[in-house]
């Protein structure tokens, strides 16, 4: 039993918005009361429900396919030295899966999404969830370049494909269904790519982009999962490629979608030379279309690793850096790339992707409906969301940071001429509030009684990225794991799944194509449910528009 | 299918064409490769030292450059002969820099037992994938220096547990005498040059035999291992959990509250 | 002048890790503090008192005595003052130092100077493989700095070396200028196999003729003006690099194609 008393609370869900309130838990949940137990004086401090990252990469294939070609950032990191409580580990760029959960911890993030899971790899990526100490996690499957579903897609199958899709689901273990460049890294395996919506993808009579992206949100909405399709949209990173990126939102057609890390598909521009900003027309758009969430996949300036199923854009970015350039295809599912990366205020092309994050930030009307991300590792490390709340808090830091920028850069970009301000109560929409309900974990993101007890209770600090960065006190599932940041207990955190129906006779279509096409045995294929860390199988819901 | 190989070996018949070149000259080879895929100039006198000719090197560039999708299998005659990861490292940047021209992959065929397994973990939870330290309480690495071939040459560890390996067959012979000189422990489901040496044998099951387990693919994709068989015999992982828990029992010398270090060593 | 003395009681068994053994440090410190100063040892600290005996405080002047094989890391990161070792040392001799000056009576072990950025290391003995190198992972080696070696040195010289100068009396093992980016790697001896691989900038010369990857072109004769500007530096160290027309000429390669690189081999063809 726990009592946090005394605190500024601020409960977006329920409105509270830095009232004293007391928080009390018992069991691992808030409740409205409790009789003894310990009590926490929050007196001037403030009390927010625990951090959720909507989008980041932190286990499987790729993360540790960049953690293989960083010994040079893991030298230079912080270690993390092993004691009676805690494991061994490296931050940095791509941490270590013990030190990314002391890390998320640390900073009050309790929930965290990986983002990214080829079904060949799941076993690999659970197994790394496993080793996550402390948060909770959940995980999207990587589906948009599946030959298999491709296949049905352009026949129209869209019957057997929806049953393919939770079959799909359930075989990796997984929470909701990410689309990565629809089409394209499929393409990728014959070294294209597909860049426009309408265009046919390569090695298909018939199938586009566009269809691949109604089709799965389609089947998603039907099978009333959670989270809506999770979109990562083609053409990622290129100038000019906002225009692709309002296409695949129209062709959603008012269905549920989660835009993934929008900053890196607002741009305008020709080419590099001509590239620019393009968020406020994004947001504008955006503002209008109530069926979509996105995360901002925010970029700060200084060394990062860039992972992603995209193995186009890799290949063009490893070309651009002439730097280390590593390539991974999974089968028929997907592929990865990884160079590692760094951001220059000085480089015009760097300048306008640091200020769209923000802008995207600053523009969408709606917090509920944008939040904060960097697309850990691609955009900046997790461990800086801080940063990134203090330029959302401050316009002063902010515009102070702009005059880094060359003055070609500031043409290119809004920044300078937004004065907007977000509030603890918007901060704590954006990081913690909006991702659970986007995600549709009812038990996150909020005080009420009946929620997982992960509260965090932040010392009152002018400077916003020191206080937020390192909280008084982190409590999760009631438990306190960080006090004055010493990490205090590293319980096991539970995985979110969902079972979405399927007929079986799933399995007997897929069972041949299977056997004939890849190269494991079909039994083989699928998580098995002991390999998932205390599993809490999430409820489908009714998604009729 | 193009063969490279110091010899004729089963796999010449497979293959369309065969590329016999002289020991030693992997590094060469690769090299003058790479310059051709960039079409700059090579010293023609020196590359017949190779074995092979410069038409059949630059034959052999058109046809990886014509590929649809290529794919460099590597194994121990690369990395393990003069030159060693110079040689792996060659190989690789030249995948890398054909896929300017089409798609290309190059992928490491992994000695016995569930080496990418291994490589696999180690990298998740300490970020190196062999060759780590731990003796300041966070890993570190440097092959060559923390690598177990050459700890063991130089006499610079007291004590050792092997486990899924036989060093004893394998291993230079002044690593294997050093083996013998010190406390060895050895889990081996079956008696090994490595057990005979070892001050401590622990027979345990066979994973995948029987054992349960994960095994790592080349490719990194994970595996079930099921169990056919019972063995009376405890799993390694039974056996490393009850070390670890006598261990643990030990007093502990590392200091306590001091977690973080911010500057390595 | 006054100097701290160190001398090794006894080798130990594993290796000894000694970043606090560095004119840095010690300067700093009056007696009491320099004993207590933490080493590692496998996994745990213990006092330098506890394998060295100590004499003198407060000096940038330090002198080692002892055999130091198994001892790594002396000088890590140093700025400043004198470093003199009667004995051989281990791995990591100087590595990441900035400047001042290490002088071996004795080998070195791997890594000497690796990533170093300044200053003056002399292995009057040989060194293991990778001197002046980058570590595993890192793009540059060593930025700036001299190192001399007297014997012969191993594998990977001036591995990723950006700047600054490696001489090497002995021959030099595979791989010397792997990759270098920039600096001087002079062989006294000549080299192994290998040498320049993958090299994009720099210079290299040596004494004697090499045997040369194919990718390397042969350009030209010549004796460059820079040549006698180098060896007069290079004459201060005392390292004498022949630049008399007539007693020779240097023959240029220029490579490594395969980068492809701007990188210079120079070896010296006496009349």
């Amino acid at each position: 039993m726990l009592r946090i008393t005394g605190g500024k609370v601020y409960d977006p869900l329920h409105g509270i918005d830095g009232q004293i309130r007391d928080i009390c838990i018992h069991d691992g949940k808030v409740v409205d009361s409790v009789d003894g137990g310990r009590t926490i004086d929050a007196s001037g401090m403030v009390v927010f429900p625990g951090g959720v990252d909507v989008h980041t990469h932190v286990a499987g294939g790729s993360i540790n396919f960049a953690r293989a070609m960083t010994p040079e950032d893991h030298r230079r990191t912080v270690a993390f030295i092993r004691s009676q409580t805690t494991r061994s580990g490296l931050g940095g760029m791509a941490p270590t899966t013990f030190a990314t959960g002391y890390l998320y911890a640390g900073m009050g993030w309790t929930t965290v999404n990986e983002a990214a899971v080829p079904i060949l790899s799941a076993k690999h990526t659970h197994e790394e969830l496993r080793d996550v100490p402390i948060v909770d996690k959940s995980c999207c499957v990587l589906m948009a370049n599946n030959e298999i579903l491709l296949d049905l897609l352009e026949q129209g199958e869209m019957e057997r494909a929806r049953h393919l899709v939770a079959w799909q689901i359930w075989a990796a273990k997984a929470y909701g269904v990410k689309a990565v460049n629809p089409g394209g890294v499929a393409a990728w395996k014959w070294g294209n790519d597909a860049k426009q919506m309408a265009e046919t993808v390569p090695g298909y009579t018939s199938l586009t982009p566009a269809k691949i992206v109604t089709g799965l949100a389609q089947i998603i909405d039907e099978l009333g999962l959670p989270h809506p399709i999770h979109l990562h949209c083609n053409n990622l990173g290129a100038p000019g490629n906002i225009s692709t990126t309002l296409e695949t939102m129209k062709s959603l057609d008012g269905r549920r979608a989660h835009m993934a890390h929008l900053q890196y598909h607002s741009y305008g521009g020709d080419d590099w030379s001509t590239m620019r900003s393009e968020a406020p027309a994004m947001a504008e758009y955006f503002n209008q279309q109530k069926n979509l969430t996105c995360d901002a996949g925010a970029v700060l300036f200084g060394d990062t690793v860039t992972i992603t199923a995209d193995g186009p854009w890799q290949h063009l970015l490893y070309k651009l850096t002439g730097r280390k350039w590593g390539n991974l295809d999974v089968e028929n599912e997907t592929g990865c790339g990884i160079v590692p990366y760094t951001y220059r205020p000085s480089n015009l092309v760097n300048a306008v992707q640091w200020a769209v994050g923000l802008e995207l930030l600053l523009l969408i009307d709606d917090p509920w409906r944008i939040f904060l991300t960097t697309d850990h590792p691609n955009g900046a490390c997790f461990w800086r969301y801080p940063e990134i709340i203090q330029l959302l808090m401050c316009r002063d830091f902010r515009q102070e940071c702009v005059t880094q920028l060359s003055e070609k850069a500031r043409e290119r970009v809004h920044l300078p001429d937004i004065d907007r301000e977000y509030s603890r109560f918007e901060i704590a929409i954006i990081t913690s509030a909006g991702p659970a309900k986007a995600l549709g974990m009812p038990n996150k993101g909020h005080l009420g009684a009946g929620a997982d007890a992960d509260v965090v209770v932040y010392d009152e600090d002018e400077d916003i990225a020191r206080m937020f960065g390192h909280p008084r006190y982190v409590i999760k599932g009631g438990e306190i794991v960080i006090e004055e940041g010493d990490i205090r207990a590293t319980p096991e955190g539970r995985e979110f799944l969902v079972q979405p129906s399927f007929d079986r006779e799933i399995e007997d279509f897929l069972r041949p194509l299977f056997e004939e096409t890849y190269t494991m045995s079909f039994e083989n294929y699928p998580v098995e449910m002991h390999r998932i860390e205390r599993p809490e199988i999430s409820e489908c819901i009714d998604v009729s528009t | 299918m193009v063969l490279v190989d110091i010899r004729e070996t089963k796999s010449v018949k497979a293959s369309d064409i065969f590329l016999q070149i002289r020991p030693g000259k992997d590094f060469e080879v690769i090299t003058i490769l790479r310059a051709l895929v960039k079409e700059q100039p090579v010293d023609e006198s020196q590359v017949q030292e190779t074995g092979l000719t410069l038409e059949q090197l630059q034959d052999f560039v058109d046809r990886m450059k014509k590929a649809k999708f290529g794919v460099f299998f590597f194994g121990m005659g690369l990395s393990m002969t003069r030159g060693k990861h110079m040689n792996s490292a060659a190989l690789l940047t030249l995948a890398a820099e054909l896929n300017a021209f089409t798609k290309f992959v190059a992928m490491p065929m992994r000695g016995h037992g569930n080496v990418t397994g291994a490589d696999v973990i180690m990298r998740w939870q300490t970020g190196y994938p062999f060759a780590i330290q731990f003796g300041r309480g966070y890993p570190r690495y440097n092959p060559g220096e923390f690598s177990t071939v050459d700890l063991l040459v130089r006499g610079d560890v007291d004590a050792a547990l092997i486990l899924g390996a036989d060093p004893g067959a394998t291993m230079p012979q002044p690593a294997i005498d050093h083996l013998a000189r010190i406390p060895t422990i050895c889990l081996d489901p079956k008696v090994t040059h490595t057990s005979r040496l070892s001050r401590v044998h622990i027979t345990t099951a066979a994973t995948g035999i029987s054992a349960p387990g994960t095994g790592y693919r080349m490719d990194e994709v994970p595996l079930p291992l099921r169990p056919a068989l019972k063995s009376p015999y405890p799993t390694d992982e039974q056996v490393v959990r009850r070390i670890h828990e006598a261990v643990l029992k030990k007093p502990d010398w590392l200091q306590q509250g001091n977690r973080m270090a911010l500057n390595q060593v | 002048m006054s100097q701290v003395t160190l001398r090794l009681k006894q080798t130990p068994d594993v290796p000894l890790e000694a970043e606090n053994i560095t004119p840095d440090v010690l300067s700093d410190l009056p007696h009491d503090e320099i004993r207590a100063l933490k080493l590692q040892l496998g996994k745990r600290t213990f006092r330098i008192d506890e394998f060295f005996e100590v004499e003198g405080e407060r000096s940038d002047q330090v002198e080692l005595h002892g055999d130091l094989k198994r001892v790594k890391w002396l000088g890590r990161g140093m700025t400043r003052g004198r470093l003199v070792v009667h004995g051989d040392t281990g791995m990591h001799l100087g590595a990441l130092m900035k400047g001042g000056e290490i002088d071996v009576h004795g080998s070195a072990g791997d890594w000497v100077g690796a990533e170093m950025k300044g200053g003056l290391i002399h292995v009057r003995g040989d060194a293991g493989g990778q001197v002046g190198a980058a570590y595993r992972g890192a793009t540059v080696g060593m930025k700036n700095g001299t190192i001399l070696i007297d014997g012969c040195a191993g594998l990977e010289t001036g591995m990723r070396m950006k700047k600054g100068t490696i001489v090497v009396g002995g021959v030099v093992k595979d791989f010397g200028g792997l990759q270098m980016k920039g600096g001087n790697i002079v062989m006294l001896s000549g080299a192994e196999i290998r040498t320049g691989a993958w090299m994009v900038r720099g210079t290299i010369i040596s004494m004697l003729p090499l045997k040369l990857l194919p990718t390397f072109r042969y350009s030209c004769d010549y004796n460059p003006g820079f040549l006698t500007l180098f060896a007069r530096q290079l004459n201060r160290l005392g390292v004498s690099l022949p630049v008399s027309a007539a007693a020779g000429v240097y023959q240029l390669f220029s490579g490594d194609c395969s980068v492809p690189g701007k990188g210079e081999i120079l070896v010296w063809q006496p009349h």
